[in-house]
């Protein structure tokens, strides 16, 4: 009897330990269905990390700027650009999206469409700022005349040269695509170990100038609220086809370049081996804070026209997101404080970014720092965005631009081949 | 007898059917304990791998993108993303021939240099085994990622070691040299890393299942006069056939899902399509494109397949195993 009742009865202890388990297996559900909902005493807001050295000071002085002037604290989270992207997203489905954040210029149309970005162009109007928003920020941010983002820094790229190894030889920097390909056979000849001009088929920024400067486009509105691409039409073809020339036919690059992203483009400038590089005005900050001596060996021009002028280089940069705060005043408060005035400035000084206004811009042109003033200039006045539709992120993902580039450089389709096959994914992609 | 009747008959009545009900519920209890005891793990389980599965089968058949993510609502759209995958000429010429292929020959050569070295072990003597031992464990320490950029490196066409080594012996030109643009050298090198990877893995485990035969049977069949071939296929083979068994499986598990691997190369995250497999063409898919209903359909097929393998292959060992 004593023997049945003790297997058959639970004893306390036993019992008790049933119970716990059972309490945890329900606690483990349930944790899983917890609340986000943000303290509506402060607003939030997510910036990307490593582009300014600066930027906890920075945060903690506009924290306290925000507070003083709306009695509403402000919670400043830093995250990475590589995965912001996902982290953004994941927020929007687990609906934890922050009030206010800093977002790449392509995912202003996508997110917009998305419909999780509120559209800030009645504010911008209200506010008469838009005459002095750079125009290819702004642009980018704008679809249907209505504003996902507002400019906030910018950048651009320009052509980077090693100064000294002209000088030492006597050449002068291009000012025409004729003048680039002699510039680049003459360094082949006297710095035989010297890459002159790597091209670099993973980077997408350093051939939309040339698509560009021949008077081509990657895409255009096709005039029903659509989209088609125009890559594979004569004047970008044609752009394509210099640009790709000067490795396949004129030897100004190495084959390794093929597969090179712009990170690695730079990193044979910076070890010495590349002549001239397409690169961003952050890279020179970069550079020189790496090592003073760069100051002195490189040299910046705005990337030259076919026949002389500017070729368009993409402005790149972020913009200022409104996530559908609950409370879009405070967000347009902190928006303007962040784009307008000292913290504009300040942001911009620091991490080695133009500021999104053109009248400050211009400041900085006027100045004319050597290192500085070309990308202002290259801004100013051939700064270009990249089509403005929430498509055209699909198409980077795919990286269309970088396939196309690759196949060419590597000589397993022609200009021509490589240009249709892009043009028939990108329209298979505009078309959904 | 119903338990309702014998608790409303009990009340007040007879000790014998108190004792009844006590006895059953004792017996409920004693079923129920194990799956209470279980219930947490159980949980856990359910919440971070049968939930998600649940749910990536659900979005296969959906249209799922931004808008969807953001508002919350589901499109279903039956098996237009199953029609879409599988109708596409890119799946059946480039991506699944990769997948495949490129499993098939890193599974073979894990296998092939495993067991190598697993033998090898078995007849160091305990110092040399202690620093052989410690060797491919770092190779398996090391992090996929850290591995994929030592041997992108390594390749790399311009200042490599081996395409520098090939520079001096005259046997290439590096300013002429990539490769990783093409299918065949890119699969090269990532075989490579896959294999350096995931040998120690097989190694040590092989190495184990040898210490399981007695030293008599080698012994004996010496006595016989078998010579180390025979000894070999006679012996070692049969005793460690179901440990094999077991990490072929799970090779040919982990090298057809291999991503990083590709991915992190130069030219693999979609910038030369000519080298996808089926895991960074679902990633491409599904977060590039932010197709995440078609992603999920190109994880399911991946998943089905990879079942598909393993059950054929348990089957196939198992018959085996029958015969004799």
């Amino acid at each position: 009897m004593a023997r049945s009742s003790g297997r058959g009865g639970v004893p306390p202890a036993g019992r008790r330990l049933v119970a716990a388990s059972a309490v945890l297996a329900l606690g483990a559900v349930t944790a899983c269905g917890g609340d986000g909902g943000g303290d509506p005493d402060t607003l939030s807001l997510w910036i990307m990390e490593g582009t300014n050295p600066d930027a906890a000071s920075y945060a903690a002085e506009l924290g306290a700027a925000f507070e003083e002037r709306t009695g509403v604290g402000l919670d400043v989270q830093f995250i990475q650009w590589a995965d912001a992207h996902d982290r953004i997203t994941t927020a929007m489905a687990g609906g934890e999206l922050p009030d206010v954040a800093e977002i790449g210029t392509t995912w202003a149309p996508e997110f917009g469409a998305a419909g999780a970005l509120a559209d800030l162009a009645p504010r911008i109007e209200a506010d008469g700022l838009g005459e002095d928003l750079l125009p290819g920020l702004y642009d980018a941010g704008t679809v249907d005349g209505a504003t996902y983002g507002m400019p906030w820094y910018a950048g651009v790229r320009a052509l980077l040269y090693r100064a000294d190894v002209f000088a030492e030889h006597d050449l002068r920097p291009p000012t025409t695509w004729e003048e680039l390909r002699e510039v680049g056979l003459a360094l082949r000849e006297a710095e035989p170990e010297m890459i002159p001009f790597p091209v670099a088929g993973g980077s997408e920024y350093g051939l939309d100038p040339f698509i560009w400067g021949a008077g081509g486009e990657i895409a255009e509105p096709d005039g029903d609220g659509g989209w088609r691409a125009t890559v594979n039409e004569p004047e970008a073809v044609e752009g394509i086809a210099f640009y790709t020339s000067l490795a396949t036919e004129h030897g100004l690059s190495v084959a390794a370049a093929e597969t090179w992203l712009e990170t690695d483009q730079l990193e044979s400038f910076q070890n010495g081996e590349a002549a001239m590089v397409i690169n961003g005005n952050w890279t020179v900050t970069t550079l020189v804070e790496s090592d003073p001596g760069w100051a002195e060996r490189i040299g910046v021009v705005p990337i030259p026209g076919p026949e002389g002028g500017l070729s368009p280089s993409f402005v790149g940069g972020s913009l200022l997101g409104d996530f559908q705060s609950a409370d879009p005043d405070l967000a347009w408060e902190l928006i303007s404080l962040m784009t307008q005035g000292e913290f504009a400035g300040r942001w911009a000084e620091s991490s080695g970014y133009f500021p999104g206004r053109q009248s400050l811009v211009e400041e900085v042109r006027a100045a004319g720092e050597p290192l500085v003033a070309p990308f202002a200039r290259q801004m100013l006045e051939a700064g270009a965005s990249l089509p403005v539709t929430d498509r055209y992120g699909t198409i980077q993902g795919e990286q269309l631009l970088p396939r196309m580039l690759q196949s060419i450089l590597s000589g397993e389709a022609t200009v021509r081949e490589a240009a249709d096959e892009a043009a028939a994914a990108m329209d298979e992609t505009f078309a959904g | 007898m119903p338990a309702e009747a014998s608790a409303s008959s009990g009340q007040g009545g007879a000790p014998a059917l108190a004792h009844a009900r006590g006895a059953r519920r004792a017996a409920w209890t004693r079923a129920a304990r194990p799956w209470l005891l279980l219930a947490p793990a159980l949980a856990v389980l359910a919440v971070l791998l049968l939930w998600p599965l649940v749910r990536v089968v659900l979005l296969s058949f959906q249209n799922h993108g931004l808008r969807q993510i953001n508002t919350g609502e589901s499109d279903y759209t039956g098996l237009d993303n199953y029609r879409e995958i599988l109708g596409d000429p890119f799946l059946w010429k480039t991506v699944l021939p990769n997948t495949v292929f490129f499993a098939a020959a890193c599974v073979f050569l894990t296998l092939l240099v495993g067991t190598l070295v697993a033998l090898l072990l078995a007849r160091l003597g305990r110092t040399w085994r202690v620093v052989c031992s410690t060797v491919i464990m770092m190779a398996w320490a090391m992090p996929a990622v850290t591995g994929t950029y030592v041997w992108i490196w390594i390749f790399d066409p311009l200042n490599g070691v081996v395409s520098g080594g090939l520079d001096a012996a005259g046997a290439i030109e590096p300013r002429e040299t990539n490769w990783f643009t093409d299918r065949w050298s890119f699969y090269a090198i990532a075989t490579l890393n896959v294999v350096h990877h995931g040998f120690p893995f097989v190694a040590v485990t092989l190495y184990a299942a040898l210490l399981t035969i007695p030293r008599e049977l080698p012994e004996a069949a010496l006595m016989d006069g078998a010579n180390a071939w025979q000894r070999f296929w006679r012996i070692t083979v049969p005793t460690i056939r179901p440990v094999f068994a077991v990490v072929t499986i799970l090779s040919t598990i982990w090298d057809f899902k291999v991503f990083a691997q590709v991915y992190l190369m130069p030219g693999g995250s979609g910038a030369n399509p000519e080298v996808l497999n089926l895991g960074v063409w679902s990633y491409i898919q599904s977060f590039s494109r932010n197709e995440y209903g078609m992603g999920s359909a190109i994880a399911v097929l991946l998943t089905l397949l990879l079942l598909a393998l393993t059950v054929g292959y348990v089957k196939a060992l198992a018959g085996e195993g029958e015969e004799p």
